[in-house]
């Protein structure tokens, strides 16, 4: 569950995030659509914690982000812009790492990564070096050391980028199972068909503010158009920086 | 604390295989030990080879004194004809000293009045110098054994002329004579101790914000400091390893090679005194790799990091270099200057003088001190949100 309530963030005269408001509830998927530079990450980025409000407030299951940021940190799992991998870990102990910075350990957390390599798909790779990964592969680890400690919060960062159709598919199929297992989800997107896809909540961001929000169903309502692209654009008032 | 240790252990294998970073760590361990091998054994032979080898001494008009002339063959001085130009030969560098007697010093002689002798020689040649003292110090000496004759002849006892008498009373220990090539030591110690940190203070910075691992990583829950202080310590051991590995290289230099030949001086360089520069020494390897971290903690790449840090390993090594030509006196305020109170205790310990506790403890605390201080710089490095913002 991620509450966020008049969030702010300027960087120098940059105003990043203005007002921004929505909520994530658990075992829905929700979306932050909007333009490169819209403010996507750095709205992400005041969720885990890295980036301070300059005002409103964020909690998350009822954590507030500035005031309890370990909580916050042990109930989310995030696949943030940056995914670099220790190429000189294998994949295995690039994610028992972060499962023991989770305070997991011994037969648990084994049993946990033995889990999420099946789920991944990346048994044949988990005991190679990750030196060398390709794109699609060093993604899987990125995922798995982020859900290790199985959060009830997923926070991704286009998740998508980068990634070939296959990769994009299973991607997409993992996100859902997620869903279906009843987490709180969160990513960001600029890609529509992605998020129309995907999305049970769709928060549409423009210029660091929420241009439109609800369900795909009233988001066409709002707009009074009869397809999604034609509403996200209706919304955001301009084509600029879709796809 | 139990992630400052889970911290340090991945730091440690992760550096562990990156075999290339403390190989080149390595090389400079041992590099202080071999080049100091390397100019101890050159000084030691040149020294050698000039003292040994018979002095071959020019001499023009020798048959103007043959009491002289036999005189140095005594000596084992081997007499040769001098070059038709004297002063040009010994310009060019063609003989290092030529003797010159002049035709009226049989008669000078004979009359028992002074008679002179010419020495022709280049003093601003280095390498003629042993040749030099060495022909002077023969004619000086043939020159009193003459003068006490005389004096003997008429009756007077050689003693009325020497009013003064010189007595040497040398207190320096035969290590201290060799203080000039010791002196570098320090030098490459403190290098050592910097050199072996840097690799993987880099790699732990600068190197997670490079392949932007840096943001997953602080977004797990614990505090900052707990990630500062894992790296930090993930130093240590290479570090260490550095200090440990130069003084072993520099004790077996200093033990193996036959230093006494060399410099007629045998250095202190015992196991108990490696130790105890290795104790002095420890405060260190916490200051450099709290300073090298914290610089590279700045820095965007690896790369980046590569061109400070070796200034940073430079600057606690410029007192070693000043002192090996002016010789400071420990006082108290040189123990208050990190890595400079510890040079000048090496420096003690190899000279086998006796050292002082206290002096050994403030060095200590000062560094230890400072080392804290710039610790907790680089948590509150940590603690600002600018640590993830600047972008690789």
């Amino acid at each position: 569950m991620i509450e966020v309530q008049g969030l702010y963030k300027s960087f120098g005269k940059v105003k990043a995030v203005q007002n921004v408001s929505f909520s994530a509830a658990n075992g829905q998927i929700t979306g932050l659509l909007g333009p490169n530079g819209a403010g996507k990450s750095t709205t992400l980025r005041m969720l885990y914690t890295l980036l301070k409000p300059d005002s409103g407030f964020a909690r998350i299951d009822g954590f507030d982000v500035t005031a309890a940021p370990l909580d916050v940190q042990t109930h989310i799992g995030v696949l943030s812009d940056s995914q670099g991998l220790y190429p000189r870990l294998t994949a295995r102990e690039n994610i028992r790492y972060f499962g023991q910075l989770h305070d997991m350990q011994g037969e648990a957390l084994e049993k946990q990564m033995e889990q999420l390599i099946g789920l991944l798909d990346m048994a044949s790779i988990a005991d190679r070096r990750t030196e060398g990964f390709s794109t699609g592969e060093r993604l899987k680890v990125a995922i798995a050391r982020a859900l290790v400690h199985d959060p009830r919060n997923v926070l991704l960062d286009e998740p998508t980028n980068g990634l070939d159709v296959k990769s994009t598919r299973a991607m997409r199929q993992f996100i859902l199972r997620l869903r279906d297992a009843g987490k709180c989800i969160l990513f960001t997107s600029h890609i529509m068909q992605e998020v129309a896809a995907l999305c049970d909540q769709i928060v549409i961001i423009s210029n660091g503010e929420v241009a439109a929000q609800g369900t795909p169903a009233e988001l066409l309502r709002k707009t009074g158009r009869d397809n999604l692209e034609d509403a996200f654009i209706a919304a955001l008032g301009s084509e600029e920086g879709l796809q | 604390m139990k992630k400052v240790w889970i911290i340090f252990i991945k730091e440690m294998l992760d550096s562990l295989r990156d075999y290339r970073s403390w190989s080149t760590g390595l090389f400079w361990a041992i590099f202080g030990p071999l080049m100091m091998g390397g100019i101890l054994m050159m000084i030691g032979s040149s020294v050698r080879d000039e003292i040994d080898k018979p002095l071959t001494l020019p001499v023009q008009y020798a048959e103007n004194a043959p009491n002289l002339i036999r005189f140095l063959e005594q000596h084992e001085v081997v007499i040769e004809p001098a070059p038709a130009d004297p002063e040009a030969a010994v310009k060019r560098g063609e003989v290092n000293v030529v003797l010159i007697i002049p035709e009226e010093y049989a008669d000078d002689f004979s009359a028992s009045q002074s008679a002179t002798v010419r020495l022709v020689l280049d003093n601003s040649r280095q390498s003629a110098q042993v040749d030099i003292n060495r022909i002077q110090d023969l004619l000086e000496g043939y020159s009193a054994y003459l003068g006490r004759l005389r004096l003997i002849v008429r009756g007077v006892s050689p003693e009325v002329i020497e009013a003064v008498i010189i007595e040497e009373v040398d207190v320096s220990t035969p290590q201290s004579r060799a203080t000039l090539f010791i002196s570098f030591l320090p030098y490459f110690i403190i290098f050592a101790i910097f050199n072996g940190a840097a690799p993987i203070v880099t790699d732990t910075t600068a190197g997670e914000r490079e392949r932007r691992s840096l943001e997953p990583l602080l977004i797990n829950p614990a505090p900052r400091w707990v990630f500062v202080l894992g790296k930090l310590l993930a130093a240590f051991p290479f570090s260490f390893a550095s200090l440990a590995i130069t003084l072993i290289g520099f004790g077996i230099v200093f033990n193996v090679l036959p230093v006494e030949d060399y410099l007629g001086v045998q250095l202190g360089l015992t196991a108990a005194t490696l130790l105890l520069i290795l104790l002095v020494c420890l405060p260190i390897v916490f200051l450099a790799s709290a300073i090298q971290m914290l610089v590279a903690s700045f820095a965007r790449s690896t790369k980046e990091a590569g061109t400070y840090l070796p200034f940073i390993a430079l600057i606690p090594s410029l007192p070693g270099l000043a002192l090996a030509f002016f010789p400071v006196k420990p006082e108290l305020w040189t123990m208050l200057i990190p890595t400079f109170g510890q040079q000048i205790l090496i420096n003690q310990f190899m000279r086998l003088e006796p050292v002082s506790t206290s002096d050994a403890v403030v060095s200590t605390l000062v560094t230890l001190v400072l080392s804290v201080g710039i610790t907790l710089l680089a948590i509150r490095l940590y603690n600002r949100e600018q640590i993830v913002i600047i972008k690789s």
